[in-house]
């Protein structure tokens, strides 16, 4: 016990910190949510007037609205663009350490970068629609980064640029891991590749699956920075996302009560999509336990 | 820590209340000040480390610890300093966010000072009554800009043939026209920041009638906000930004700044800090002409911006007497002509003589647009710049007018429904 006691230092005492910090502090903010606080914090209580107008108001309506068009269509098609990157990366191809790192190198790079840079190359006078009109296309048109409705979807294109490597990296993991017997097996039987891969490989990816869309929808949820620097919530305020909507509440309207009713909500948001994702952890293992 | 026995904090207190035994004080004790701004680069910088070496001047020892970035991190920084109880001695805040924050902290009662000065008479009505809420002086106004100037390119002026700067809103749209007719791409040059967005609704509104302004915006009164003039300032909007390059996304204004001193965009409702960034950018003053913003009554009307300081109460006697060192120098004229040629606002008092040297024609045509315009009752509030109502209720209004400005299929009778209910349900 003495002489294991350093790692239970290292482990324990680190663990216990955060967990406590996370746990006040989400106490905390419950608490200042139901309190009449603006500029700083106050005691009193206001009951559910915080939420109320937090749920009423249009900046929280439109932020709620992207997250599900946002959040699912993310998750969605980075799921799907880093299967098939995993896919093609499988193939034993020459080179594959320097795609593999060229894919997952935007993970390396903030979200401020990220935002910033799209900003440029969809902003239609500029980036690439100005160079499609320069090579002589002058009727194309690529202009979702001011174009109210389609505005949300550049957000999914530089969050998909993102950290559709990430996926790709876990599914190829996945795919390197299916057992080499299995495989020829149904080469035997003769099944050719893309049965091969939808019969065989794929089925055994989706604890993988899960993997990522979890981790990519609690991403999708506290997403801030990125449409920070990309539209900063415009054009208008057609491109909100709860994590704005509290940003912009707490210290630019300085109403720290209704910011925390909305730092609730999103937490709320996370907890729908965390929740379902331990049962089924739990439910697994239950599973395996009794097998 | 100093020990502070309660002597030495009785002769403190005298020394920063009673002007007269100010000069005796001195000698006894240091002043010292501490203070926090979010000017930490360019000509902001450099402007309050200049006041900064005029105070060490005075004997004073000067401690500033700028929060670099937007003025609401400065603010968490203050936020944080007041909940600690260690509030800085002086710190950067301006508008009716002084009223909001002087009801969470002690300030300093800044009267006396102000009166031996005979500071109040020089200070325009509107902008006095931010700094003196409840009645006292508790912050003192530092420089003042108009967000309403009116940059005219001269080259697409030359396009359009056109030589007059236009004094209403029928002229401007007159002389946007001909710039349209004339060859200029787009005749309004604008960013897509939300201050951007609210500038133009602002400056319309004001401009087609100040006392509509005052009711509704910065009275906030019913009927005012559903009134007529309300209705026209979103007319006038709208046609503002069909003339913008709606490309603009959500950049700065600044990006715009070649294309419209080459012509291709012509005029710019920007505040007078614009003039700066244009001289900073490496164009000249052949390159554009300034005005005030279009007015109806053909009379100047002034959007008020003004950055300050806030003065918070603490006992040490070395910060009480630095807080009447730096009322005293932040009042001087002298000071604010130092202040101003750095950063091309103008000086809040409005005896200074803009006529000699180290002025700017902007600067002198905004001076004289102040004078006028306070004359003329017509010096306003900017809503834009947190000028006219606290944040929270400033924001509630720009998410209508940049949702408007952004949309076209929003009807000038909706945003007006639409801005009355923001101000209900921010109230």
């Amino acid at each position: 016990m003495v002489r294991r006691l350093p790692e239970y230092l290292t482990i324990w005492v680190p663990l216990l910190l955060s967990a406590a910090h996370l746990v006040s502090f989400s106490l905390w903010t419950i608490w200042i949510s139901f309190t009449p606080s603006t500029l700083v914090p106050v005691s009193g209580w206001v009951g559910l007037r915080n939420y109320t107008s937090v749920l009423a108001s249009r900046n929280w309506q439109i932020a709620f609205d992207n997250l599900l068009l946002f959040g699912s269509a993310f998750v969605l098609l980075s799921l799907v663009t880093g299967l098939i990157l995993a896919i093609l990366l499988d193939q034993r191809i020459r080179g594959e350490n320097v795609l593999r790192s060229i894919f997952l190198y935007p993970l390396a790079v903030s979200f401020v970068v990220t935002g910033t840079v799209w900003s440029w190359l969809l902003n239609p006078g500029i980036g690439i629609q100005k160079l499609v009109h320069d090579f002589g296309w002058t009727s194309f048109r690529f202009d979702w980064l001011i174009d109210r409705d389609m505005a949300i979807w550049t957000i999914v294109i530089a969050a998909i640029w993102q950290s559709s490597g990430f996926a790709m990296a876990l599914f190829l993991a996945g795919l390197r891991s299916v057992d080499a017997d299995l495989i020829k097996a149904a080469q035997i039987d003769g099944a050719g590749p893309v049965r091969m891969y939808r019969r065989v490989i794929l089925p055994t990816l989706w604890p993988i699956t899960i993997t990522v869309i979890v981790i990519q929808l609690q991403f999708a949820i506290s997403t801030f920075d990125l449409v920070r620097a990309l539209t900063n919530g415009g054009p208008g305020i057609a491109t909100q996302l709860p994590a704005l909507v509290v940003y912009d509440l707490m210290f630019q309207r300085n109403l720290l009560g209704r910011g925390a009713a909305a730092a609730v909500l999103m937490l709320l948001i996370l907890l729908a999509v965390l929740l379902p994702y331990a049962a089924w952890r739990y439910l697994q293992r239950r599973r395996v336990r009794h097998a | 820590m100093p020990m502070i026995t309660r002597r030495r904090l009785l002769a403190g207190s005298a020394a920063a209340l009673a002007l007269p035994a100010f000069a005796r004080a001195q000698s006894a004790i240091k002043p010292r000040l501490t203070a926090i701004s979010q000017w930490s680069a360019g000509s902001d910088g450099a402007a309050i480390t200049a006041l900064g070496k005029k105070f060490e001047e005075k004997g004073g020892v000067w401690q500033h610890s700028p929060v670099p970035g937007f003025t609401t991190e400065m603010m968490n920084k203050l936020r944080a300093q007041i909940m600690a109880g260690d509030p800085p001695a002086c710190s950067q805040l301006k508008g009716p966010e002084i009223a909001a924050w002087s009801k969470i902290a002690p300030t300093v009662n800044l009267d006396e000072l102000v009166a031996a000065a005979g500071y109040e008479k020089f200070v325009a009505p509107d902008l006095a009554k931010l700094h003196k809420p409840g009645g006292k002086w508790i912050a003192l106004p530092l420089q003042i800009y108009s967000t309403n100037m009116l940059f005219l390119s001269k080259r697409a002026m030359d396009k359009a043939k056109a030589d007059k700067i236009p004094v209403t809103w029928a002229d401007f749209n007159g002389l946007a026209e001909k710039m349209k007719a004339g060859g200029v791409a787009y005749p309004i040059a604008n960013g897509g920041t939300r201050p951007d967005d609210g500038q133009k609704f602002e400056a319309a509104l004001a401009g087609i009638s100040p006392a509509a302004y005052r009711a509704a915006i910065m009275n906030l009164d019913k009927k005012a906000l559903e009134g007529p003039e309300v209705r026209a300032a979103f007319v006038q909007v709208r046609k503002i930004a069909d003339w913008m390059d709606p490309n603009v996304g959500a950049q700065h204004f600044s990006t715009n700044l070649k294309r419209f001193v080459d012509g291709d965009m012509g005029m710019m409702i920007m505040g007078g800090w614009a003039q700066g960034v244009l001289r900073n950018a490496g164009f000249k003053f052949e390159d554009f002409m300034i005005a005030p913003g279009p007015s109806d009554n053909g009379k100047s009307v002034f959007l008020l911006n003004a950055d300050a300081f806030i003065f918070w109460q603490r006992k040490e006697p070395d910060l009480q007497a630095g807080q009447a060192l730096m009322a005293q120098l932040v009042m001087d004229p002298a000071i604010q002509t130092m202040y101003s040629q750095i950063t091309g606002s103008i000086p809040v008092r409005t005896d200074v003589d803009l006529s000699g040297e180290g002025w700017s024609d902007g600067q002198r045509r905004t001076a004289a647009a102040l004078k006028d315009a306070i004359a003329s009752n017509q010096a306003v509030l900017s809503v834009a710049h947190n000028m006219a109502q606290e944040n929270g209720l400033t924001a509630a209004l720009i998410d209508v007018i940049t949702e408007y400005v952004k949309n076209k299929t929003i009807k000038p009778e909706q945003a007006v429904t639409r801005l009355a209910e923001a101000v209900e349900s921010a109230r």
